[in-house]
């Protein structure tokens, strides 16, 4: 056990720099019936970097998410991952949902192993440990509270080692506290791995306390694209930090002043 | 207060109607208040299980039920599965098979059992393929609805982990449809009985029915009796079995887990 989780910590320490893929997006379009959602929407993002989507509910976040991850096929328009074309699920790839999607007929331990091939259990309790859940291992995830189950699907999503990590709205359903402790595991756990990470999240502070990126989406295409040059870990009350949650949010609501 | 109360008293409780029952018809007989012709009285129930299950007849008439029993639910099942799998797992099979499943459905299996009787005569065919027949549908039902009712989110996050098609089945779909089908399988375990008792009463030359036919025609009623107090014991059997099934699978889910366990 020890040893397998020294071996693992190695692994995912080694694995950090570089490990992270590019991702690019190239005249992406999609419509849904009579809705077109993203419109010729293009997105670059370096490897292991942290970019944050934020846009008011229904401009196609998770849909643009959902892209990448290879969930759905776009209309017209190319979705490149280090150099090759995306076309279905990546096996690099992982994808935490608003829901933690747990099976509630696994174990904690068995969900964060689902998909793992081979002795997946050292794996899982490492990654598990790494959440600070190695002792609800072998609990059913029905008896875990709220932002326990998200951690236990953190874990599950980070057990594969992914070089490009998706999370759509995960803390979105979480009480402020969790969230900002969530935040901090989610950043701590990006910055030993060197994954690259895409957040779509409506919660402006969250996305600046994050991101290197911030990227608003308007219309189904990217209307701002703000750099986040603070210094990690970020302090919220912080006069730097206020000032750019401030010009993201006067943004977002600027449009929604103009169009009301 | 449920912490003081010992485990044995808490199991008692389901069976203090029926004891009480038994003694009330004992007296009830003893005292001439109800004719022996009309029921007999418990004890002349209890002698003559005794006398059955000495001579082996008893034996021999429960070994044959439970085979027919068992052996048509163990077809009917296995296609009902089957066929709710293969409907549940794929659109195009659905469209195919379900309207007309569901046509055949309204038609109750009990009603062909004179056309049943023309195709298999009076033999084990038969009973065997109405009891496969009327356990069927409920399982297919529920599989079927199971099947479609698995969390669409819980599939996508299976395909988005890298699953492949029959792992995801195995680990997302059959899990999740299981409650439903236990459900129709404890459905189907009453069918099975029923139809039992209907297909050894109308024709069969061994089994329960044909015991408790046989003894009507000699106004043995003690032995009637005993024969619906057995069909009775072995529903009771077969249930108790399919919850301790749900209990075994579905630990994980609230909904099962025995209070206090
Ligand atoms: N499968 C689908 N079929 C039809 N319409 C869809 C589908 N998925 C998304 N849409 C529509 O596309 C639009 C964008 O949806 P999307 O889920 O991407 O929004 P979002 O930005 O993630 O919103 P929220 O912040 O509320 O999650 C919505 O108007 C939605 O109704
Ligand atoms: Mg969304």
């Amino acid at each position: 056990m020890q040893i397998a989780e020294l071996e693992y910590d190695l692994v995912s320490r080694a694995a950090g720099a570089g490990h992270g893929v590019a991702v690019s997006a190239r005249g992406l379009e999609k419509a849904y019936g009579a809705q077109q959602v993203l419109r010729a929407l293009d997105l670059d993002i370096a490897p292991g970097e942290f970019v944050a989507i934020v846009g008011r509910s229904g401009c196609g976040k998770s849909t643009l998410l959902r892209h990448v991850a290879g969930l759905e096929r776009a209309d017209a328009g190319t979705i490149r991952v280090d150099d090759a074309e995306r076309r279905g699920l990546g096996a690099d790839t992982r994808v935490m949902f608003q829901e933690a999607r747990l099976l509630p007929w696994k174990t904690v331990l068995e969900n964060v192993g689902l998909g793992l091939p081979g002795d997946w259990r050292p794996l899982a309790r490492a990654a598990l440990a790494d959440v600070g859940l190695a002792e609800r291992a072998d609990d059913w995830p029905a008896v875990l509270s709220g932002g326990q189950k998200q951690r236990v699907a953190l874990a599950r999503a980070l057990v594969h080692s992914p070089r490009l990590l998706l999370l759509d709205e995960p803390l979105g359903a979480l009480d402020a506290l969790t969230r900002i402790e969530m935040q901090g595991l989610i950043e701590r756990l990006w910055r030993q791995q060197g994954f690259t990470a895409l957040l779509v999240t409506h919660d402006v502070a969250e996305a600046v306390t994050l991101a290197d990126r911030v990227i608003l989406i308007e219309n189904g295409a990217i209307a701002l694209d703000l750099r986040i040059p603070l210094p990690r870990p970020r302090e919220r009350g912080d006069g730097a930090f206020a000032e750019l949650e401030g010009e993201v949010l006067h943004r977002v609501l600027a449009r929604e002043a103009r169009e009301s | 207060m449920k912490t003081v109360t010992p485990a044995f008293l808490h199991r008692l409780v389901p069976w203090l109607l029926p004891v009480g029952l038994l003694l009330g018809w004992q007296a009830g007989t003893s005292f001439g208040w109800i004719a022996s012709r009309v029921l007999p009285a418990p004890l002349d129930i209890g002698r003559a299980l005794i006398q059955l299950s000495a001579s082996g007849e008893l034996w021999a008439h429960l070994k044959v039920s439970c085979a027919r029993a068992f052996g048509g639910f163990a077809v009917g099942a296995f296609a009902g599965l089957l066929l709710g799998f293969w409907t549940g797992t794929s659109r195009l099979t659905e469209r195919l098979l379900d309207t007309s499943v569901q046509m055949v459905r309204n038609v109750p299996h009990l009603a062909l059992t004179p056309l049943v009787i023309v195709w298999f005569g009076i033999g084990e065919e038969a009973k065997l393929f109405l009891i496969a027949l009327g356990v069927m549908f409920p399982v297919y039902l529920n599989t079927f609805h199971g099947i479609r009712s698995v969390d669409r989110q819980l599939i996508e996050m299976g395909r988005a982990y890298g699953l492949s098609r029959w792992g995801l089945f195995r680990e997302v779909i059959l899990p999740g449809a299981l409650p439903s089908i236990l459900v129709g399988v404890r459905f189907a375990l009453g069918v099975m009985w029923l139809t039992l008792i209907v297909a050894e009463t109308i024709a069969a030359s061994s089994g329960i029915g044909y015991m408790a036919m046989n003894a009507r025609e000699f106004f043995q009623t003690d032995v009637v009796v005993l024969a619906i107090l057995l069909y009775a014991l072995l529903g009771k059997l077969a249930d108790v079995a399919a919850k301790g099934l749900e209990r075994h699978w579905l630990g994980w889910n609230p909904n099962f887990q025995r209070a206090g366990a």
